[in-house]
């Protein structure tokens, strides 16, 4: 990439999966030679169906994974080995609500673990976390189980954002809440956006979420990368075939 | 004649009211979606169809008829021959609802009977793959396990099948699938269907009629298009313009502010009238009765403003 | 939280009368265990409400006594097999791999024996007495728990907070100490308790074997194994240890029972 240096850059990145008994031995390409790129202060959309790779795809960005094949880079250097080298420049809003927070922790605590990670002084950092993601100072000192799934997803965006990183994943962050609550959560992550300037990948099935947060949109089938393109092509004319089937499943 | 109605249902659980007066019929052969968020009622009043309720629910007030039959006031062996001749559930766990210890084809065969065609009945849900029927539940992925489930509550070509959620906790891509299944199945059968979904858009383009419940009520019920493309309550307008797919390019939705009500006791006046823009005083306090707006049957004050 | 049942709430009763009794014994309460306060093979009377053994020793305060080594040596066991378990069973369910099969294996062997043959070969190594007793109590009850502790703590590890913690930075004593070993802890304290009643068992067993507890320290497989000898002319020296025996591992286990309906419904709860 030119001008603009991308964030997160996958580079013709390949992982196989070995399965079976040793003599039968399976091997499965979840991810076939995908390349992306998220530039600074860009969110990219990445849909597909279940199986299609884009959850193999969240592991590698977020370095949870290691490629079979070809490189990842993080802020144009190769992925550290060592995971800490990028504490508190990634996070990850993950997909159930219902699991997104540990049950014996304070959503205070949750919201601060990050920071307690690096060993930074947590001062009033909470309390206005908590703010910008619309719930009061009194949550806090709840537990999850008192919270709906929509105030628990807020927290975990509070959580993700406590370090100030540079990179967000949304892995089908919005999925399982019901249609109302999917907007108001999408809104705080647009307006959130504009506000802190990260970047963002954001994994979702449904082409209505990911179109309406995106910048631009890639479409992943079967490992591959089919189609990339910005978010507007996807209110009109995707080129790809199976881009034009997602749009009239809508 | 009604196949299923549920007149003014009212079914407490111990602190909370899951349905403050709850109407609904459903004509046999017809297709019908009931449409809530989580909370509204909706599984309470589809479980309450077969009175598959927990131990902890009360029916306070009103009944259920199934073809004619008190569902609440029938002696236990009536119950079961109800439950066994005209309804089939099909619930959100498909893994959850077969029995763990038991092959997939000898869970079949106890519905059906003994030397049923249980091949047979795995095709009609497209699972010709004969290692289906040796399976333990464990080793089918959700879709699969779904479809199992609905054939074996299809297996007896029941009058009414209440499906709860059935894909909501499957993947999108076969969500389409068990849907086909499901529905085709009906159609063949001629059974009633009773799809409970929070997804608006998506019962729309299947079912013939909807209907939205919203804090324990089912506050707009009528054909598809009317309810999805002419709302008459409003907050069927708002679930219909809350979807992120409804958004033109670069527009931005504003959702209804706040959340639904956890009922006590029986709501005093519209329970959505606290987060609705066109609520007067009188919503506060006075609970609404059903009015006709054009083809639906809203519970408003205000329905016939609200296309206005 | 759920209010606990009657059933729990009377087996905590009773746990708690076997303490208060085991700690009225370490207070001298009930008199000397080891004074010959009458005649030999008495039947329950007054000086002795539950007869005196054969050597005219009275059985309320060796009763007493018993069930304070036994409760002792049990809980101190299971506490050793609390935190082995633990700390493998989440090493293991956490990383997986070589580690967890090794782990798998090695708990597998122990598993296939059964536990008095493994409690006798125990003490045959160490010798008789209060040390074999505990061992065995811990070599018998960590399989089970070990198995449990990593089966939760996979399911554990594979929570949307767990990877959160990861994708944050956090170093692996803190993934595990803060979020692992937290959501763990009701099944291990609930194994804990069905542990405590089978280290019981184990006791008795071994002691009436006459490879636990030695004589004259009163246990109470010490004490069946001697009211054994006169079960005929003397029934009432195995009836008063017996029936304590069978009081203390019941209500441990519904302890146990209602300890796990209060912490496990809110974990497995499904999917929704």
């Amino acid at each position: 990439m030119t001008g603009t240096r991308a964030i997160l850059e996958l580079d013709d990145v390949t992982v196989t999966f070995t399965a079976g008994p040793p003599l039968r031995r399976i091997r499965l390409n979840a991810m076939m030679h995908v390349s992306l790129s998220v530039a600074r202060g860009e969110t990219l959309g990445l849909v597909g169906e279940s199986g299609s790779g884009k959850t193999t795809t969240s592991r590698v960005a977020l370095g949870l994974h290691r490629p079979t094949g070809g490189a990842v880079r993080f802020d144009g250097r190769p992925f550290p080995r060592r995971r800490r080298e990028l504490a508190g420049r990634m996070q990850a809003v993950l997909q159930h609500p219902h699991w997104s927070l540990n049950p014996r922790m304070r959503v205070g605590q949750s919201v601060a673990e990050p920071l307690a990670v690096l060993g930074r002084p947590v001062g009033d950092l909470v309390t206005e976390m908590l703010g910008h993601v619309g719930l009061e100072e009194s949550f806090a000192t709840r537990y999850p189980h008192e919270l709906s799934g929509g105030q628990r997803q807020r927290v975990s965006i509070a959580r993700a954002l406590v370090t100030r990183p540079d990179f967000i994943v949304f892995d089908e962050a919005v999925s399982a809440l019901d249609v109302s609550v999917q907007v108001q959560i999408l809104n705080l992550i647009r307006d959130l956006q504009e506000e802190y300037g990260f970047s963002a990948l954001f994994i979702s099935h449904d082409l209505g979420a990911v179109r309406y947060v995106a910048d631009r949109i890639a479409v992943m089938r079967a490992g591959e990368v089919v189609e990339t393109a910005d978010t507007a092509t996807f209110y009109t004319a995707p080129a790809h075939e199976y881009s034009r089937q997602l749009l009239e499943a809508l | 004649m009604s196949l299923l109605s549920v007149r003014n249902l009212v079914i407490d659980y111990a602190e909370t009211r899951a349905l403050d007066g709850a109407d609904l019929d459903v004509a046999p052969g017809e297709k019908v979606g009931l449409v809530g968020e989580s909370g509204s009622g909706k599984s309470t009043l589809g479980s309450a169809v077969g009175r598959l309720l927990p131990r902890t629910a009360r029916r306070t007030g009103g009944e259920v008829l199934v073809a004619g039959e008190p569902v609440f006031d029938l002696p236990p062996a009536g119950l079961r021959r109800l439950r066994r001749r005209q309804l089939g559930f099909v619930f959100q766990d498909p893994i959850g609802s077969l029995d763990p210890t038991m092959r997939v084809g000898a869970q079949l065969r106890l519905v059906l009977g003994r030397g049923a065609d249980v091949s047979m009945h795995l095709e009609r849900v497209r699972l010709d793959d004969p290692r289906v029927a040796r399976a333990y539940p464990h080793q089918l992925s959700g879709g699969m396990a779904q479809r199992v489930a609905v054939a074996m509550a299809m297996a007896t070509s029941p009058e009414l099948l209440v499906a709860d959620e059935p894909t909501a906790a499957l993947d999108s891509q076969v969500r389409e699938e068990v849907l086909n299944v499901v529905f085709s199945l009906a159609a063949d059968a001629g059974t009633s269907l009773l799809w409970l979904s929070h997804d608006l858009p998506a019962v729309a383009r299947r079912c013939d009629r909807i209907a939205v419940m919203y804090g324990g009520r089912v506050v707009e019920h009528g054909p598809a298009r009317e309810v999805l493309g002419k709302p008459a309550h409003p907050y069927t307008a708002a679930l219909a313009g809350s979807a992120p797919a409804a958004a033109a390019h670069g527009a931005r939705l504003e959702p209804v502010p706040g959340r639904p009500p956890v009922l006590t006791g029986p709501s005093p006046g519209c329970a959505f009238a606290p987060r609705c823009a066109l609520a007067v005083d009188r919503c506060h306090h006075e609970r609404p009765g059903p009015v006709r707006v054009r083809h639906q049957d809203v519970l408003c004050h205000r329905a016939g403003e609200v296309t206005a | 939280m759920k209010r606990p049942d009657r059933l729990s709430i009377g087996g905590l009763a009773c746990l708690l009368v076997l303490v208060v009794f085991a700690l009225g014994s370490l207070a001298g309460a009930g008199g000397d265990p080891d004074a010959i306060v009458g005649p030999r093979l008495q039947p329950p009377g007054p000086g002795w409400w539950l007869g005196t053994d054969n050597l005219g020793r009275s059985m309320v305060p060796r009763v007493m006594e018993g069930v304070g080594t036994t409760l002792l040596l049990s809980s101190l066991a299971v506490l050793v097999t609390a935190a082995v378990s633990a700390t493998f069973g989440i090493i293991a369910g956490y990383r997986g791999g070589y580690l967890n099969e090794l782990v798998m294996r090695l708990v597998e062997v122990l598993y296939s024996f059964p536990a008095i043959v493994l409690a006798i070969l125990v003490a045959a190594v160490l010798g008789p007495g209060q040390v074999a007793a505990s061992a065995s109590i811990v070599l018998v009850t960590i399989p089970l728990m070990t198995r449990l502790v990593r089966a939760a703590a996979v399911a554990v590890s594979q929570r949307d907070y767990v990877t959160s913690a990861v994708i944050s930075g956090a170093r692996l004593p803190r993934v595990l100490g803060r979020h692992v070993l937290p959501n763990v802890a009701g099944t291990i304290a609930v194994q804990g308790t069905y542990a405590l009643s089978v280290g019981i068992a184990v006791e008795g067993g071994l002691s009436f074997l006459g490879f636990g507890v030695q004589p004259p320290q009163a246990s109470l497989g010490v004490l069946i194994q001697q009211g054994g000898t006169y079960m005929i002319a003397a029934p009432w020296l195995i009836l008063g240890p017996g029936v304590v025996l069978v009081a203390a591992i019941l209500s441990i286990n519904v302890v146990g029972d209602g300890l796990r309906d209060q912490l496990e419904p809110r974990e497995t709860r499904s999917l929704t």
